[in-house]
């Protein structure tokens, strides 16, 4: 599913048997693929378990050392938790639902657009400074 | 005067007063019977009524919500009590118990009842008029509100350990000597406290203030502290961080987690800033070592449970109404 730039990918959470092999493939392939971010959504899965967050291990890893941006949506603040336990909320951002993951890289834009500002100025006056 | 002590211990923490095995299910998070640093806070109840010359105390339980056993500590008055202190063990509060007689005496209320800000400390001062009265009148509680009685206030530190927040509040309180609770151990280097047995790896960072308590094993790699209590008996495995927060004894931590602001007991964990509680099991994040209650060390009281404690404490059980269980400790 593809929503403005973003591509968002259901999670194959383990809790639901059916098919989970080939939807794993397919997460990680698209992740390999996509050079636009990337959603995973496992806001329907239920307590995350150990596949599961190796799992979204291999997702962090499929995306390590390229551009592409992974976002996760927890769905419930236990999963949030065990993501923060895990650390993995350190590398990835998290969120609650895809509505706020869809918001983020735009406020990521826009703040760094606002970081980038004081540093231009900052530039300035440097640069005035130094012409002084 | 004969003055008497009855700490009463909620029931979910009876089983483990009364060294009956306590299943992981029954097991409370919040109970004031799982150590603090070490420490037991029925232990520190205890010797606050040690220091006021009672040469023992009953211990017996009753639910969180459930009134005092008024009938049964009636018949404690039968036995030539004239006055009864009764401590509900939900708080860790360091009273001068004797000022709490001596403003007794001067209010000459039939009950005293101990408040700090936040309200009832669970500690009461009853006279045997009141005690008489309870036993008359069998299910009006003998504590409950009463017009025109003066409480005790009491202003020095108190903490109620009934949340997870509560306690990890005690825990750095007693780390940075904000109250006389200390950590059972040594203290290693400035604000870092080990037990006995422990082995730490020698790559392990320890920050203070932090205790670690008897016979954890912290492998190499791992952060304990700030703020931090790891319980006796824990394994806390390579590179986990454990900052502000505490681990319950008996638990396993696995690899490379990062416990911050958090109680983890076994495989419980509780998120002290959002509440969440979430179960490490599924995620093999954490669990409750096995075999370990064998190497537990007993609380110290059962120590001082003779056989003529209990003995006459089921004869004092058989004489009452109610099928609770009572234990006279001396001390």
């Amino acid at each position: 599913m593809k929503a403005s730039g973003e591509t968002i990918l259901p999670f194959p959470c383990s809790s639901r048997s059916g098919g989970r092999g080939a939807l794993r493939k397919d997460l990680l392939r698209s992740l390999r693929a996509s050079a636009s971010p990337v959603i995973v959504d496992f806001s329907h899965c239920g307590i995350l378990n150990q596949d599961d967050v190796d799992l979204l291990l291999e997702c962090v890893a499929q995306v390590a050392g390229r551009d592409t941006q992974v976002l996760f949506v927890a769905g419930s603040r236990v999963n949030r938790v065990l993501l923060e336990v895990t650390r993995i909320s350190s590398l990835v951002p998290v969120f609650n639902s895809v509505e706020e993951a869809l918001a983020y890289p735009q406020t990521a834009i826009a703040s760094n657009a606002e970081d980038l500002r004081p540093s231009q100025s900052q530039n300035q006056s440097q640069n005035s400074g130094a012409r002084k | 005067m004969e003055l008497g002590a009855v700490v009463v211990v909620p029931a979910r923490d009876e089983a483990q007063t009364l060294g009956l095995a306590a299943r992981e299910s029954q097991r409370s998070r919040y109970s004031s019977r799982v150590p603090i640093l070490g420490n037991d806070v029925l232990h520190s109840w205890m010797d606050l009524v040690r220091k006021l010359g009672v040469g023992s105390l009953w211990l017996t339980s009753c639910s969180s919500d459930e009134g005092l056993p008024c009938s049964e500590l009636a018949g404690l008055a039968r036995q030539g009590l004239d006055r009864l202190l009764v401590i509900k063990l939900k708080s860790y509060a360091e009273m001068d118990l004797a000022d709490l007689v001596r403003f007794h005496c001067e209010s000459r209320n039939p009950v005293t009842e101990a408040q700090d800000a936040r309200g009832h400390l669970g500690v009461w001062l009853l006279d045997h008029l009141a005690l008489h009265a309870a036993g008359e009148r069998y299910k009006v509680s003998c504590t409950s509100p009463g017009s025109g009685r003066l409480p005790y206030q009491f202003r020095g530190y108190a903490k109620r350990i009934l949340s997870a927040r509560e306690r990890q509040e005690l825990v750095g309180d007693a780390l940075t000597k904000a109250c006389a609770m200390r950590p059972v151990g040594t203290e290693i280097r400035k604000q870092v406290w080990v037990g006995e047995g422990v082995k730490l790896a020698a790559s392990v960072r320890v920050i203070g203030p932090t205790y670690i308590g008897d016979r954890a094993v912290v492998r190499a790699g791992a952060t304990i502290g700030p703020f931090a209590s790891v319980e006796h008996d824990c394994v806390v495995d390579c590179g986990t961080t454990v900052e502000r927060a505490t681990v319950l004894p008996d638990t396993y931590l696995a690899p490379g987690l990062l416990i911050r602001h958090q109680l983890v007991d076994g495989g419980y964990l509780e998120d002290l800033r959002w509440g969440a509680v979430a179960d490490l099991h599924p995620a093999a994040l954490g669990s409750r070592i096995q075999g370990s209650e064998s190497r537990r060390r007993p609380f110290r009281e059962t120590d001082v449970f003779s056989e003529a404690d209990s003995a006459s404490a089921l004869d004092f059980a058989r004489s009452s109404t109610a099928s609770r269980s009572w234990l006279q400790v001396k001390l």
